[in-house]
């Protein structure tokens, strides 16, 4: 395993780069559009909740391997070409979406209703509302979940390789069918995969004893 | 422990002429689902009146409250705050719901504390006084934390500034509170049911505080259950029952020559408990 990484390193550390781009583009995107859509799924207008509904259903509950695909082929069917790293972005970005918006939607909904009042009440715009009071609380209270969907997107970012996007699973399997050492060449990847995510981890537990102050609920 | 002679003597001077009201609430009525919780309620408030809301448990005195904030929609008659109808507009001929932005700048002249406090639980003490005045009046930070320790000096609590509400006590916290609503400087403040969920010990802080409001002239309507402070600093009291008001007057006149059984009933439950 050893060997491989050291005399493969260049196009490991180049599909490795490929993963984390993918991946965390996806995950960038996805945490806008994941708060939007929790917004619509906690709207008191049925005809903003219904759709956002809809949407969050479709794209958890159908195989990320099958969302890849269908993009992959369906934009070309209505004239719009892109990359395969373009559609692998555009996939896992709007699995991601569905995903985030749940573990934020379940956030909101642990908010105290009176904390809002008090804000509307102060004259505070809803928007604004939502901006600095309920989602600093929201990130602290889902950032282990939001934690689990990165290292989840991350992981599933390996499925890619079936559009032909050289990301750091493909690559293992370029390296495995020129060396015959696949055991060794996909021991070499789990330890990266492996690798990147307890970085994440850290990271993702350093923040929270950092912002574990004034998190208390009435 | 109050006395009997607690809720009867009243020590402010009682205002006779009546004036324009700051809130009018005409024939409002509010039901959830099947529930009637409010019926046909008529309720003024007028500029530094001091009105306190009484009754029994589920009576609807904080429904009634909240809609004249319009935090629970009512379901028909009139709630207008300086003579603007408050919730709703007409729009082809019909009554629809205002557009939040509408509901927020007609009751701005209205503040609000709550049974539960409701501060911001990762704002500090300050910040959850300058929050509002930074994003909705503008202010500079300098000048919105210049006007936060003001107000939070004035109910006693400067020294506890950048303290997180999770290290307050509870008479602490609902004093953050009202310093969070004076900030906005309202002209009248809602109080609901404001001692509630305070340790007996901790209640007179909170108190001492709406009293000090209403002798500088504060207008206030406030949802209670201390029988005391409503006698003591009361222009009028309100007595309600199954979403009615069954009796309205002076402390002295309520609490010393009830009319309805309802309200002598109330009265007797709660000087045996309190005087016993």
């Amino acid at each position: 395993m050893l060997e491989i990484l050291l005399n493969h390193y260049p196009v490991l550390i180049k599909g490795l780069t490929t993963t984390l781009v993918v991946s965390l583009s996806a995950i960038a995107l996805g945490l806008v559009f994941g708060v939007l859509l929790a917004f619509g799924l906690t709207s008191r207008h049925r005809w903003v909740r219904w759709p956002c509904g809809l949407y969050r259903s479709f794209w958890r509950g159908t195989p990320i391997l099958l969302q890849l695909l269908l993009v992959f082929y369906l934009l070309p069917e209505v004239g719009i070409e892109v990359a395969p790293i373009t559609a692998a972005i555009l996939t896992l970005t709007l699995n991601t979406t569905a995903f985030q918006s749940e573990i934020f939607r379940s956030g909101i909904a642990h908010i105290p209703a009176g904390q809002i009042e008090a804000a509307r009440m102060a004259g505070i715009s809803a928007w604004q509302t939502r901006r600095r009071i309920v989602m600093p609380q929201v990130f602290r209270l889902t950032l282990p979940p939001l934690t689990n969907e990165i290292i989840t997107i991350l992981k599933n970012s390996s499925l890619i390789s079936v559009i032909a996007v050289t990301e750091l699973m493909r690559v293992s399997e370029q390296i495995a069918s020129r060396t015959f050492q696949p055991l060794e060449t996909y021991l070499a990847a789990a330890v990266l995969y492996l690798a990147v995510n307890l970085v994440l981890a850290q990271i993702s537990a350093h923040l929270e004893r950092r912002l574990a102050g004034g998190l208390a609920t009435e | 422990m109050p006395t009997a002679d607690a809720i009867t003597s009243p020590e402010t001077t009682k205002r006779q002429t009546p004036s324009k009201p700051i809130v009018e609430a005409r024939g409002i009525g509010k039901s959830f689902g099947e529930l009637e919780v409010l019926s046909d309620i008529d309720f003024r408030l007028e500029p530094s009146e001091v009105v306190c809301v009484i009754g029994p448990s589920g009576s609807g005195k904080s429904t009634l409250l909240r809609c004249l904030a319009f935090l629970e929609p009512y379901d028909h008659g009139s709630v207008h705050i300086d003579g603007q109808l408050l919730g709703y507009e007409q729009r082809g001929g019909m009554r629809v719901r205002a557009r939040e932005s509408h509901i927020d700048a007609v009751r701005a002249p209205v503040g609000m504390v709550f049974q539960h406090f409701h501060l911001w639980p990762h704002r500090t003490a300050l910040e959850n006084v300058t929050e509002a005045l930074r994003l909705v009046n503008r202010l500079s930070r300098r000048d919105a934390e210049a006007e936060g320790m003001a107000m939070l000096e004035r109910v006693g609590l400067a020294e506890r500034a950048g303290h997180f509400p999770e290290s307050l006590s509870g008479g602490q916290k609902q004093r953050v509170a009202i310093a969070r609503a004076l900030a906005m400087q309202p002209r009248v403040m809602f109080f609901d049911e404001p001692t509630s969920a305070l340790d007996p010990e901790l209640v007179g802080e909170v108190l001492d505080v709406m009293k000090q409001l209403a002798h500088d002239g504060m207008t206030m309507a406030i949802v209670t259950h201390e029988m005391g402070f409503a006698a003591k600093v009361a222009d009028r009291v309100v007595f309600m029952d199954q979403g009615r008001i069954v009796e309205s007057g002076a402390p002295e006149t309520l609490f010393r020559h009830p009319q309805s059984e309802r309200l002598k009933q109330f009265l007797n439950t709660w000087r045996e408990r309190h005087i016993d």
